[in-house]
């Protein structure tokens, strides 16, 4: 029996890592497109966010006061102003916000100085308006710094200079110097962001992996005439299975592998787009869990591949298998995706639910969540599973007519 | 010694097929009660048009399908009790039945050699011999889609005699080959039957089957219509070459011609 496993293992794992293209297809191609991707992404991202810190705001103002011009002057903003003096101006302005070639409008009251100056309590208060568009990256940017920002030091400015002392008017402060505001295990948090993206990536790469080899493995090979070959031979039809299966469990975890490496490296790249990354990452994981967690990915594997081999073993062809393969990576994607968006502990019986299992217990693990009967509950029945499964296929290799002998 | 008891082999037609076959019955029968014994040092041929069952006994024998009824016995191993003991006494080879194209020969043949679990040191032996009659050496190195499908079957028929079989069982062994390879094979045939060992093949050639084997068995439907040498067949149906006296028992069968 073993040497039968052996010997399988050993074809199919020659199959693959003698041919180039494969090799190349199955492990460099994928990591190759993300850092290509990310480093596009990151490239861009980062001009995008640089062009619009260079850009001059062109800022259009209706009934600009003297007083806003000096503090402009003095705050040192500069922006590229041009005035309204006439309907038609605010007409033109208006347009050219509308298409993006200016950025705000603001509007202040005619005698806006005059109307501060004079102030009594009772008269309305004056009101700035500013207009601008959202769809517009510059036009936001410039809300954002002068509408929110620029305005409220201006606003700041004349209340001093209306009594003095703004403090004696401010009833309260929210955390203006509160720097111990955040209470949380960092450790936790950092795993729950990277318990939130990782179980995702790789459930789906794991798939992902075994699906493209062990269509080949399986129906490729009843395609090519060469499954027949195997089967008068001396070996057990488990011994086949057992064989195929264990190697498509290690390619797909290679590939995965050098798929989560692959990010790992991408990581330094992504750190300038995305801000947070570098806390993400920093898992902080002890030798138990990462023991845990290597003997759950192995399980996982196991159970992958072997739902892959099952399926490619009822198809005719490798184009049958991976049409009959597609339904089963969306329910993957799917459980990938519920494990990303699932609030609090979930059910008692969320350790019970195949597939989905084994992602949650993955997200647990990351951020120290997990019970030892959890992580049991859930190692015990992917195994379990994985073992019927090979025995279906073990059955199903018996068969002449699903082996189309 | 393989030894056939009332063989019957019925397949279940699905839809299409049985459009194809423009029939209404869901069951064909490929192999109907059919019993033979081959022994060792003999070339046992089973002589019959295309879709007379030829194949199909070959298949149940060699264990790849099983019978609907009937029992097999291969060097006293019966075929559903003991596939793998079956299996490894005979080899096995038909054209259907392919070597993975990635791969060279001699990756094949010690693939098979190890799942055979022969020595490495025989399996060496068994190479070079092999290889050597078959002209194979001199292409044992290049990838099995490289090769001419002369080539790839004389690969095949090394790889499945990696082993040292006791039993060598043949579907069509000449077909698809070349004189001089079908000649090289045909011979290397007569010599495994000379060193003792059984071979059954399976053939719709008359001069093949004239020339080569030793007991020839008739298969029309599926069923066993005459047994014999060549001599006792031409005897009984009063005729001088294996062609006249086939047909002479088809239309017996059939009630034509």
């Amino acid at each position: 029996m073993l040497n039968g496993i052996k010997q399988i293992f050993g074809k199919e794992m020659a199959r693959i890592l003698k041919d180039k293209k494969m090799v190349f297809s199955v492990f460099l191609l994928p990591v190759l497109i993300m850092v290509v991707l990310l480093t596009i992404i990151n490239n861009l991202a980062g001009q995008m966010q640089s062009d619009i810190e260079e850009h001059k705001a062109i800022v259009w103002m209706q009934n600009e006061p003297d007083s806003f011009e000096t503090f402009l002057a003095s705050a040192g903003a500069e922006y590229d102003i041009r005035t309204i003096d006439s309907d038609s101006d605010r007409g033109e302005a208006e347009d050219a916000i509308l298409n993006g070639d200016a950025d705000l409008l603001i509007e202040f009251p005619v005698d806006f100085d005059a109307m501060i100056a004079g102030f009594q309590e009772g008269d309305a208060v004056p009101q700035i308006k500013t207009y601008y568009n959202p769809s517009e990256e510059y036009s936001s940017q410039a809300y954002q710094e002068i509408s929110v920002g620029v305005l409220e030091s201006y606003r700041q400015t004349l209340l001093a200079g209306r009594v003095g002392n703004p403090d004696a008017i401010t009833v309260f402060t929210v955390n203006s110097d509160n720097d111990d505001m955040v209470i949380q295990d960092d450790e936790k948090a950092s795993g729950q962001a990277l318990g939130m993206m990782l179980p995702y990536f790789i459930t789906i790469l794991l798939f992902a992996g075994a699906m493209g080899i062990g269509t080949d493995m399986i129906a490729g090979e009843k395609e090519r005439g060469t499954m027949a070959s195997l089967l008068v031979a001396p070996v057990k039809r488990s011994s086949i299975v057992l064989g195929k299966v264990f190697a498509l469990m290690v390619v797909s975890g290679i590939s995965s592998l050098v798929y989560v490496a692959g990010m790992v490296i991408c990581t330094p790249f992504m750190m300038d787009s995305m801000t947070g990354m570098d806390e993400a990452l920093n898992l902080n994981l002890g030798p138990d869990q990462i023991l845990m967690l290597g003997l759950l990915l192995v399980a996982i594997a196991f159970l992958y591949s072997a739902v892959v081999a099952l399926i490619s073993v009822f198809a005719k062809t490798t184009k049958e298998a991976s049409s009959y393969i597609m339904p089963v990576y969306m329910v993957v994607l799917v459980v990938g995706l519920l494990t990303m968006f699932r609030m609090g502990d979930g059910g008692p019986w969320d350790y019970y639910i195949p597939f989905y299992n084994s992602a949650i217990a993955l997200q647990a693990i990351l951020s120290h969540e997990l019970t030892m009967s959890q992580y049991l509950i859930t190692l015990v029945e992917t195994l379990a599973l994985g073992g019927i499964l090979t025995v279906l296929i073990a059955r199903a290799f018996n068969n002449e007519k699903v082996m189309a002998l | 010694m393989i030894e056939i008891r009332d063989l019957t082999k019925v397949y279940r037609l699905n839809k299409k097929q049985m459009a194809e076959s423009h029939t209404k019955n869901p069951k064909k029968t490929a192999v109907d009660h059919l019993s033979l014994t081959a022994k060792k040092g003999e070339i046992y041929g089973l002589l019959g048009p295309n879709g007379a069952g030829k194949t199909t006994t070959l298949r149940c024998i060699s264990t790849i399908i099983r019978p609907t009824s009937g029992e097999i016995y291969v060097d006293g191993h019966e075929v559903q009790k003991e596939p793998e003991a079956v299996r490894n006494s005979i080899g096995f080879l038909t054209s259907d039945i392919k070597l993975d194209d990635q791969f060279d020969a001699d990756y094949m043949f010690r693939f098979f050699g190890r799942l055979h679990k022969v020595p490495e040191d025989v399996l060496k032996k068994r190479r070079d011999e092999l290889f050597d009659y078959f002209g194979i050496s001199e292409f044992a190195h290049k990838k099995i889609k490289e090769l001419s499908t002369g080539m790839k079957q004389k690969a095949a028929i090394a790889v499945s005699l990696v082993h040292d079989p006791d039993i060598v069982i043949f579907d069509e062994p000449t077909n698809g080959l070349d004189i001089i390879t079908a000649r090289n094979v045909t011979d290397y045939l007569k010599k495994l039957r000379d060193d003792g060992k059984l071979v059954i093949i399976s053939t719709h050639i008359m001069s093949e089957a004239q020339k080569l084997c030793d007991r020839i068995g008739m298969i029309i439907d599926g069923k066993k219509e005459a047994e014999g040498t060549l001599d006792e067949l031409l005897t009984k149906t009063c005729t001088n070459d294996l062609e006249d006296a086939f047909f002479q028992i088809y239309s017996a069968r059939k009630g034509v011609m």
